[in-house]
């Protein structure tokens, strides 16, 4: 039985929900500004997993919630998260550069090395 | 808080069983999305589903739910929508479960023209049964059943359901699904037969032969065969060839929906009204 946790856990832009993840690469193919990537995680049966590598560059454009498939992550909706004081980021070129990186990388996160 | 889809799924259903990067989920997704915009009561809305990959839609959705025999989506909905008019009624069928085996029920419901929204999930395979050649399969890729290159002409949807006569036709990839949100509104907002064709990707049946090893490669063809209509309508003959377009086809708000002119059967033998002539009709032949 999964767990929809649309609940945001401590302000954060973007969550994801790692029991319902089947680490199809969508959601990091369509962020314009390189936020998720995908980690290596041997208890996955691809053997990678989603994760929030740079939340403070989310642009909060929805596009990564809408097609996730498996309703595992989530973007905080965006006047309740300007009313709790914080704000989406604007989309930068270093953003857009790391998002090409991403995908060069065959969508796994840079920091973690080429796959 | 985000979106809340504890509302309208069943829960101990999930995790969905469909396949990592599935476009069958985020059809799904939209499709609750929509609903919620469209502010409907749940206890309103009846989901009707087939078999295949896409009849797992219907299990997972907390709606009135019918899954159905294979192919039959239209015959069952037609009999929902007659005995409770007041209701929305939503078919989802697989390209093979509307196109092949029920073929005949689909082109039937287009020609009667009953207020029913159908959503064609469109994946260009036969999924569930492990990748034989569907009607909507390309000539020339790889499939189990014709494992040197498919040689069937393929059926263009939109034009099957133009013809036989549905009101309002749109196509609509789930690589979209912000657009694919906002024409399922429109599709269930229409009086009449909706035909609704999704593309979408199968990566494991489809792709793992054709070189579209992952979902993103598989959606990166989708949409190097579709265009906006804008775009398709600039286009010269030889380039329309073999480009899909997206977009709401046709939206007919003159043809009759058929729950009224069963109304007047019905006032007919209550003695309310003069026998049906073709007066009553805008289409004489």
């Amino acid at each position: 039985m999964g767990t929809f946790e649309m609940k945001n856990p401590g302000d954060q832009p973007v969550w994801v929900n790692t029991d319902n993840c089947k680490a199809c690469d969508i959601c990091v193919s369509v962020c314009p500004s390189g936020v998720l990537a995908m980690r290596y995680e041997v208890k996955s049966t691809l053997g990678a997993m989603i994760s929030v590598e740079h939340p403070e560059a989310c642009i909060g454009c929805n596009e990564c919630e809408l097609s996730c498939p498996d309703f595992a992550i989530y973007v905080a909706d965006k006047q309740e998260y300007k009313a709790s004081g914080f704000s989406f980021a604007k989309l930068t070129d270093d953003a857009k550069a790391r998002q090409e990186a991403i995908k060069a990388n065959n969508y796994y996160s840079i920091e973690q090395g080429a796959r | 808080m985000a979106f809340n889809y504890d509302k309208y799924l069943r829960l101990e259903k999930m995790p969905t069983l469909w396949c990592w990067g599935c476009g069958d989920g985020v059809i799904l997704k939209a499709f609750v999305r929509a609903i919620e915009k469209m502010g409907i009561d749940q206890n309103d809305v009846c989901v009707v589903s087939g078999i295949g990959c896409s009849g797992r839609f219907s299990s997972y959705v907390d709606f009135n739910t019918v899954h159905t025999t294979h192919g039959r989506t239209v015959a069952y909905a037609t009999g929902i929508k007659l005995a409770r008019p007041d209701k929305m009624v939503i078919c989802v069928a697989g390209d093979g479960d509307a196109l092949a085996i029920g073929g005949n029920h689909t082109i039937h419901g287009c020609r009667r023209n009953i207020d029913i929204t159908m959503i064609i999930i469109n994946n260009f395979i036969y999924g569930l049964t492990n990748s034989q050649t569907s009607p909507t399969t390309p000539q020339g890729m790889w499939t189990v059943s014709q494992k040197a290159g498919n040689i069937d002409p393929t059926f263009d949807t939109c034009d099957l359901a133009i013809a036989s006569g549905a009101s309002f036709v749109a196509r609509e990839t789930m690589l979209e699904p912000k657009k694919l949100e906002k024409i399922l509104i429109k599709a269930m907002e229409h009086k009449g037969f909706s035909m609704m064709e999704v593309l979408s990707n199968c990566h494991i049946n489809l792709g793992r032969k054709n070189k579209m090893v992952s979902a993103m490669e598989n959606l990166e063809w989708i949409d190097s065969i579709t265009a906006s209509k804008k775009k398709y309508d600039a286009m010269t003959e030889d380039e329309q060839l073999n480009i899909l377009p997206l977009g709401v086809l046709k939206q007919d708000l003159e043809v009759r929906e058929y729950c009224d002119m069963y109304q007047d059967i019905k006032d007919v033998h209550q003695g309310k009204r003069g026998k049906i002539t073709q007066d009553d009709f805008v289409k004489k032949i």
